[in-house]
């Protein structure tokens, strides 16, 4: 047990090095497991590779991802996010809190066809925060809220670090999406609760309301996002009944979103080419990121550094709460450099035997998993979300993540509340039809 | 040469891309004959048992050519994601050294990779490996466009690597810098 936590506190200062020096995350992953092999155990560290990375990335199930990631971009380009704004804040007028919902709600809905919070954070508040300070709202509701929303939707199927989850775990992308809805839901809930109290407190602080717009024309504005609404129903419905597995629901889900483009006028050859060259680079980032971290699942697999950390961990006889606590806060502190899907893979290569042997539910597991980690993007001083926004506002970044605390705090509450209830995450997926 | 590279690493892309649209183009054809046999039984005909064989299979390889088809491409667009926030905070010189250095490892570790999928390729290749599927795709075939793909990955990094020798800007890191904000 001592040389192998010699060995592994070596290879985590390692992997630290090469991602801190600015090496590529997939190569650094896949450095790492290479080194391991060869200085560790004796297989040709090469062929294993090879092997390793053919095995993970052939995949049906792994081709959901680049589909939903080319799915997200066509709707990128059908002015989605202008129509959000437009769309959903009439029907917010006599709700509590008023447009600040409209950050929670449109990050909701887009999160859910992007995937990437950082993504999300910066097209919902490229469009709303303007929009907000012009009605003059509150400048820090209105970057708390947009912060905190940024992240929730990942829970929201389709969920690209979900994809990456099952794909690195083995686990069903099916079970796992639908387990993400009820806690993406509660999520969205808790921030949508906290900006209606807030408002009924500080109500000298919300402008007045805008004029009441009749239900006809409301409608009309909210017109373009039904389809958009229908197509997530129709994707995650489609999984849920076990009508269509991930990737076909993926597929089906690219065609319907041309459509809804070609119906909107803005289908053109170049937007459809740009979609679909974002779509391919951006998963094949994802994807060389999984096949390193294959390597080097396969690699500690070898060491068995995971197996003796899972059997010390046991014998430490930690309540799950207390382990759970600790990985948080471990969690927390690897967000603070890298980004969610990064974290996820390289987790999970290490301490998937521990949470099994702690008796823990792989697909819950997952789901607490990207609660934390996307917790931990919104964590001061630094997180990834954080940048972005001050890219957006031009704040400092302290100065954000003082606006952001209120709702960092709410998803301590949820991370709580996932831990406490794990059928909160659970209860769905053993309702599901089929499969 | 420039003009030869680019086009090379633009071709790759291109395959990759169209890679992706078969992906599409099959399993939406799948399911729209699933479809189609529903309606079949619901109007009380027997369904015509519309199938494309092996498809999960050949998904699985197209997702392999466009994922290594696309890498030189994705590469040279900064799309691979990488900490910078330690770089940040150092000094030009040193930022500049870890960065070749970086890019060094990664020439490295894409020649390694590039090497040994041929190797794969290769061995499916002697010993006629191939899929279990209905059609039996000899495994050579994707593994051989896999290998392909890491060699056009190996040179692109070689091409940063050597451009920032030189003392110029390695491409992949400028766009980087652009903002290429968009990656997931």
């Amino acid at each position: 047990m001592n040389e192998l936590a010699t060995t592994a506190t070596l290879l985590g200062v390692f992997v630290l090095v090469l991602l801190a020096g600015g090496l590529w995350v997939a190569l650094a992953l896949m450095a790492v497991g290479l080194a391991t092999i060869f200085l560790m155990v004796s297989v040709p560290p090469g062929a294993v590779m090879a092997t390793t990375i053919w095995g993970s990335v052939n995949s049906w199930d792994l081709a959901a991802l680049p589909m939903f990631i080319w799915m997200g971009e066509i709707l990128f380009r059908t002015k989605l996010a202008e129509d959000m704004f437009t769309g959903l804040a009439p029907w917010m007028r006599r709700v509590p809190g008023r447009l600040f919902h409209v950050n929670v709600l449109g990050c909701a809905i887009f999160a859910a066809v992007s995937g990437s919070s950082a993504a999300t954070t910066a097209t919902i508040g490229r469009m709303s925060l303007p929009e907000l300070k012009r009605r003059g709202y509150d400048e820090r509701m209105a970057i708390g809220t947009l912060a905190g929303s940024g992240t929730l939707g990942l829970l929201i199927p389709p969920s690209i670090i979900l994809i990456v989850y099952g794909a690195a775990t083995e686990q069903s992308i099916a079970r796992l999406f639908i387990a993400g809805i009820m806690p993406g839901i509660m999520l969205a809930v808790l921030f949508m609760g906290y900006c209606a109290i807030w408002a009924l407190v500080q109500r000298d602080r919300m402008p007045v309301p805008d004029e009441r717009v009749p239900y006809l024309t409301r409608l009309w504005q909210t017109r373009r996002l039904f389809p958009v609404l229908a197509l997530i129903a129709g994707v995650i419905g489609s999984i849920y009944g076990g009508f269509a597995s991930p990737t076909e629901a993926a597929v089906v889900g690219v065609v319907l979103a041309l459509l809804l483009s070609a119906f909107s006028g803005t289908l053109t050859r170049a937007s459809f080419m740009d979609a679909l060259r974002q779509a391919t680079r951006t998963s094949c980032m994802i994807v060389l990121i999984l096949a390193g971290a294959a390597v080097l699942t396969v690699a500690m697999g070898y060491t068995g550094i995971p197996r003796e950390l899972a059997a010390f961990i046991g014998s430490l006889e930690l309540s799950p709460y207390a382990l759970l606590a600790a990985l948080t806060l471990f969690f927390v502190v690897l967000g603070c450099f890298l980004d969610g899907i990064s974290i996820v893979v390289l987790t999970t290569s290490v301490i998937l035997p521990m949470i099994e042997a702690a008796g823990l539910d792989i697909i819950w597991f997952g789901i607490y998993l990207v609660l934390v980690v996307e917790m931990s993007q919104i964590t001061p001083p630094v997180g990834f979300n954080l940048f972005v926004l001050q890219g957006l506002t031009g704040y400092n970044i302290l100065k954000i993540a003082r606006m952001t605390l209120p709702f960092f705090l709410l998803m301590i509450i949820a991370v709580v509340l996932v831990v406490a209830f794990p059928q909160i995450a659970l209860w769905l997926p053993q309702t599901m039809l089929s499969r | 040469m420039r003009q030869f590279l680019d086009g090379l690493y633009r071709v790759a892309e291109w395959a990759a891309m169209a890679a992706l649209c078969a992906i599409a183009v099959l399993v939406f054809a799948q399911v729209s004959g699933r479809v189609f046999d529903t309606l079949l039984v619901m109007t009380g005909s027997s369904p015509y048992g519309f199938l494309i064989p092996s498809l999960a299979e050949i998904a699985g390889f197209l997702l392999v050519g466009a994922s290594f088809l696309a890498l030189a491409g994705s590469f040279r667009a900064g799309s691979h994601i990488r900490v910078t926030l330690a770089l940040m905070h150092l000094p030009e010189k040193v930022r500049r050294a870890s960065e070749t250095t970086a890019l060094a490892l990664a020439a490295f570790l894409s020649g390694l990779l590039a090497f040994y999928t041929a190797r794969l390729a290769w061995d499916s290749f002697v010993y006629g490996e191939k899929s279990f599927g209905i059609i039996a795709v000899p495994l050579s075939l994707p593994q051989g466009v896999m290998a392909l793909g890491a060699l056009v990955f190996a040179i692109a990094t070689i091409d940063d690597l050597v451009a920032t020798l030189r003392g110029g800007r390695p491409t992949s890191i400028a766009k980087e810098e652009e903002g290429a904000g968009d990656v997931a």
